[in-house]
């Protein structure tokens, strides 16, 4: 099955994950949001598909383009 | 018999060389010939003439020097065949405009460099005089790798760098549009020559870009990489911003060269055109009202707020995605054509770091180039922090976009979204002009944000307080209040706090009634001192 790793487009850190494993998701969809400059940044589904894993925990230091979710399209 | 007159004629007739003028563009039409076209066709790619064919207005294309290239003759001294020059060009029209464009055939020799009497193409060629001369635009349609060591061979001397200078295109860039698709593999002069644009383009996954390709660079350091990896899209539009957008195909970049165009002045001697707009220029849109959260930590879709502000359908995205913390576009308000700057919040609360100060830098410029009006959609926290912002030079790099805004004398619109703070908020005023700053009742500004801001300031009381933390929120709640917009709208340090619905009427009246002042100031800019 084809997947695709979500990134974060900011460096901060995993405030909260608001999906979870096996959970359908739409393009669009906040798949976790990441604390950065003291903003709730979502990490947005670029795609439709089914949350395979989380490649980060919550509280963990994330870095600009870090994959944090793998989705199966 | 032939009566006086006929014999006349008959002597004077130029057929044979008109006959052998149809034979000559003939083989220019041939290109490289079919099986290099077939060539160049299966890597999915069209040919220089088709492309021109594809990007202008149809039969608009008036070729100049289709008979330049190579002779070869027998021996009698006729012609035998001619290997065209590797550069097609002339004078064409898009959307009814003249411009100046042309690009390399890369089906001759990969489009590497020709010599002739005069350069065609490129640095300082017959199609930059084209655009300079008569103040049209440059497009140049970029699918060559320059110079090759070959030459030495033929000149039996090697050539000194700049014997075909970049001074005409350094000109061009304070007179007229120029825009460079790369549609292939670009380096060296071809590479540059992209670059000294207004607006860069290129085709994702069939061009690529870069100072030197892969054979050099293992050659220079040992690294082996394709040449994707070193001049493709995601490195040379995403990552570098060496190009501004990346398009999926050569129909999108015709399309992407068309729409820039239309948003420009032939010249800086006109104003950009004005379209008639059947969108009210009073349309008051309900979902403003709404669309910044009350939550001051919760992001929100700046996109969808321009959009709803500017004339529908009118956004155009420069650099899209390449310092994503700002976004910089051209638009329409009232069918006049406005440059927006925007903070986005989702990248970094809309902080600007290095790569967004250099997209800002460059639009501004672009904008008070062309007399094009800029507005602000603020909501900038300041400049990035942390030690790779510092490392990366934020701070010089973001003084520079302030700097380009206050040498700017385009008129520019201040609209305070949310934030406003420190230089990077300074440098969203029209300090040149009538700074005009309005704000939404979910503005908020000063030198630093407070949360940020009492920690350092207040730090003996917090420390010496026996609850820090309860201390802390106490200060900030007290300064808080005193940062409501309506207080600086009493003193008149904002001019106007406005229904967010009221924007766009807001905003058309103001670039409305500043066409008089465009209308008067025109010609090139010439800006003196030492960019930071």
């Amino acid at each position: 099955m084809p997947r695709y790793e979500a990134k974060t487009d900011v460096t901060g850190s995993v405030w909260k994950i608001v999906t979870s494993v096996g959970q359908a998701i739409e393009a669009g969809d906040t798949i976790m949001i990441v604390e950065s400059m003291k903003m709730e940044v979502p990490v947005i589904a670029e795609e439709g598909g089914t949350i395979a894993a989380f490649l980060v925990t919550e509280g963990m230091s994330v870095a600009e383009g870090d994959a944090v979710a793998v989705v199966e399209r | 018999m032939n009566t006086p007159d006929t014999a006349h004629t008959i002597a004077n007739d130029w057929s044979p060389e008109v006959d052998e003028l149809r034979r000559r563009r003939g083989e220019a039409e041939r290109l490289g010939g079919d099986e290099a076209v077939a060539k160049h066709h299966e890597r999915g790619r069209s040919t220089i003439r088709e492309r021109i064919a594809a990007l202008v207005d149809e039969g608009s294309f008036q070729e100049v020097g289709k008979l330049t290239g190579t002779g070869e003759y027998d021996a009698r001294g006729r012609i035998a065949r001619v290997t065209p020059a590797p550069y097609v060009m002339g004078l064409a029209q898009i959307d009814g405009r003249p411009v100046a464009l042309g690009g390399e055939d890369f089906t001759i020799r990969g489009g590497t460099s020709w010599s002739g009497d005069r350069k065609k193409g490129g640095q300082g060629g017959f199609i930059e005089d084209l655009a300079y001369q008569y103040r049209i635009p440059l497009v140049n349609l970029i699918d060559g790798s320059g110079g090759s060591v070959t030459s030495i061979r033929r000149r039996g001397h090697a050539v000194f760098p700049g014997v075909h200078g970049f001074e005409r295109s350094v000109a061009l860039m304070g007179t007229v549009p120029v825009v460079s698709a790369v549609m292939g593999t670009a380096a060296g002069g071809p590479a540059g020559r992209a670059i000294l644009s207004h607006f860069t383009v290129m085709v994702k996954g069939s061009a690529q870009v870069f100072a030197a390709g892969p054979p050099v660079v293992e050659r220079s350091l040992g690294q082996k990489i394709t040449k994707e990896d070193l001049g493709g899209s995601h490195l040379a539009v995403d990552v570098a911003g060496t190009i501004d957008n990346a398009v999926a195909n050569e129909a999108a970049c015709f399309a992407a060269i068309r729409r820039y165009l239309s948003y420009m002045p032939q010249n800086v001697w006109e104003l950009p055109p004005a379209t008639p707009c059947d969108d009210p220029v009073d349309r008051r849109e309900e979902e403003l009202l709404r669309i910044v959260p009350r939550e001051r930590r919760k992001p929100y879709d700046m996109r969808k707020l321009m959009g709803l502000v500017i004339d529908r359908g009118s956004l155009f995205e420069i650099q899209p995605t390449f310092g994503k913390a700002v976004i910089t576009a051209l638009a329409r308000l009232g069918g006049r054509v406005v440059g927006v700057i925007a903070n986005n919040p989702m990248v970094y609360g809309g902080a600007m770091d290095v790569k967004a100060a250099r997209k800002q830098t460059h639009f501004i410029e672009l904008c008070d180039c062309f007399h094009i009006p800029i507005v602000f959609l603020v909501d900038v926290p300041g400049f990035m922090v942390g030690k790779d912002a510092e490392a990366a030079a934020t701070l010089r790099e973001g003084m520079r976009s302030v700097y380009v805004a206050l040498q700017a004398s385009v008129p520019m619109y201040t609209v305070v979204v949310r934030k406003c703070y420190g230089m990077a908020g300074m440098g969203t005023t029209d300090k040149n002009g009538l700074d005009l700053k309005i704000a939404w009742p979910s503005a908020e500004w000063g030198s630093l944000p407070i949360e940020g801001g009492v920690a350092a300031a207040f730090r003996r009381e917090i420390a010496e307080h026996h609850d820090p933390k309860q201390r802390e929120a106490e200060i900030e709640a007290e300064l808080r209040a005193f940062a409501s917009p309506f207080r600086t709208a009493e003193a008149f340090g904002v001019e106007d706090i406005v229904d967010p619905r009221e924007t766009r009427g807001y905003l058309c009246r103001f670039v409305e009634a500043a066409q008089g002042k465009l209308r008067t100031t025109l010609g090139p800019k010439t800006k003196t001192g030492v960019r930071p």
